[in-house]
């Protein structure tokens, strides 16, 4: 019984990058709004950062900062410079997007993305 | 494809995966548990080999620094294009604050200037302060520049449009984002010129927790702080601008 649990319980952070994913996708479909659509893209990306960290993730270990403390059992740190610099990258790209999203609002006046299909206008 | 019609392709899609899913989930190591072998063998041999304390520094700038050279390169292209659509119509010769008619700048209160005031520089030298430290404790070129960054939108907010204008030059910026990331990549031929491979750590490695300790790293990491310190400003920059209408000499706006 306890194994099952345990089993379990090692499922929840799979369960939680997929939720963030399958959740920012479904908010992506269905948005009517492009700046609401990007801070689903952020979303989306989240599941990410969870996916990373919980593979890297080991119990009672330090972190792999070895100022205080001799080199011993930490966990990843492959993992946490990926996040690190995905973060980054994510909120430049986000700018980006923001931008594309100023520029369409100046030029079609909508941001509606169900109001603006490329082939009608 | 109307958006009933997608909700259900996505749906489909999801009952596809999701077995998929559940099957390779249930079968991974434990949680917390997992073999972890190339990041246990930089834990082992990083402050043996580069002499740093912070492995994800060793990680970002040494072991794996090729992708950081890639990742840095993208930031650069989201900066650019970023400064590309936005600059479009308003043209790149104004480089001085500009007056918005009808949109009035108000006082702020008392209060706000002076927390602003008291808390800007100390944000901008703590973000110094994380670049500085990459390679002995938790921080880097990439977390220091967006907190520089940062403290200079608490300039704005202490000192207003006006003051935080005369402060953020954009030309100083764009050099400070370029030359960061061409820093990165001379970093990478200066190993090459002295017959190693590309990036290959060659400078002395300095003392275990010296400040200055990691050879190459440190230059690497410093043009990470300015790229990434730059980059972040100029994006506030061009989206502050936005509230500028066009001056003359300005492309004209083409609506369409």
């Amino acid at each position: 019984m306890m194994a099952m649990l345990e089993r379990v319980q090692s499922l929840l952070p799979w369960a939680v990058a997929a939720w963030l994913l399958g959740i920012g996708l479904y908010a992506i479909l269905t948005s009517r709004h492009y700046v609401h659509l990007i801070g689903c893209l952020s979303v989306v990306q989240a599941s990410t950062y969870v996916l990373l960290l919980a593979a890297g993730y080991r119990h009672n270990a330090r972190a792999p900062i070895f100022y205080t403390h001799a080199p011993s059992v930490a966990v990843d740190p492959v993992v946490q410079a990926l996040v690190l610099t995905d973060i980054v990258i994510g909120a430049t790209v986000t700018a980006l997007l923001l931008a594309l999203v100023l520029q369409l609002h100046k030029r079609r006046g909508t941001l509606d993305p169900e109001k603006l299909r490329p082939m009608r206008s | 494809m109307t958006p009933r019609v997608r909700i259900a392709v996505f749906a489909l899609a999801v009952l596809c995966l999701l077995p998929a899913f559940a099957h390779v989930a249930w079968h991974m190591p434990p949680f917390g548990a997992h073999p972890l072998p190339y990041g246990d063998a930089i834990n082992a041999a990083g402050t043996r080999e580069r002499h740093v304390t912070n492995m994800i520094s060793a990680v970002n700038f040494d072991y794996r620094g090729f992708d950081t050279l890639g990742e840095e390169f993208m930031l650069l292209c989201a900066v650019t294009g970023t400064s590309i659509l936005l600059r479009g119509n308003r043209g790149e010769r104004v480089d001085a604050p500009q007056q918005v008619p009808g949109r009035p700048i108000r006082d702020r209160s008392d209060g706000v200037v002076l927390i602003a005031r008291l808390i800007g520089p100390v944000t901008i030298l703590f973000g110094l302060y994380v670049i500085l430290h990459a390679m002995t404790t938790p921080g880097g070129g990439f977390q220091g520049g967006v907190i520089v960054a940062s403290g200079t939108l608490l300039v704005f907010l202490g000192e207003g449009y006006r003051g935080w204008r005369r402060l953020m030059r954009s030309k100083l910026l764009d050099g400070c984002e370029g030359l960061g990331a061409t820093l990165y990549a001379l970093c990478g031929f200066a190993s090459m010129l002295a017959g190693l491979p590309f990036l290959q750590n060659m400078l002395p490695l300095g003392e275990v927790k010296d400040l200055f300790s990691g050879g190459l790293m440190l230059l690497e990491n410093l043009g990470v702080g300015m790229a990434v310190a730059g980059g972040f400003a100029v994006l506030f920059l061009e989206f502050l601008e936005e509230t500028r209408v066009a001056s003359d000499g300005d492309e004209e706006e083409s609506g369409g």
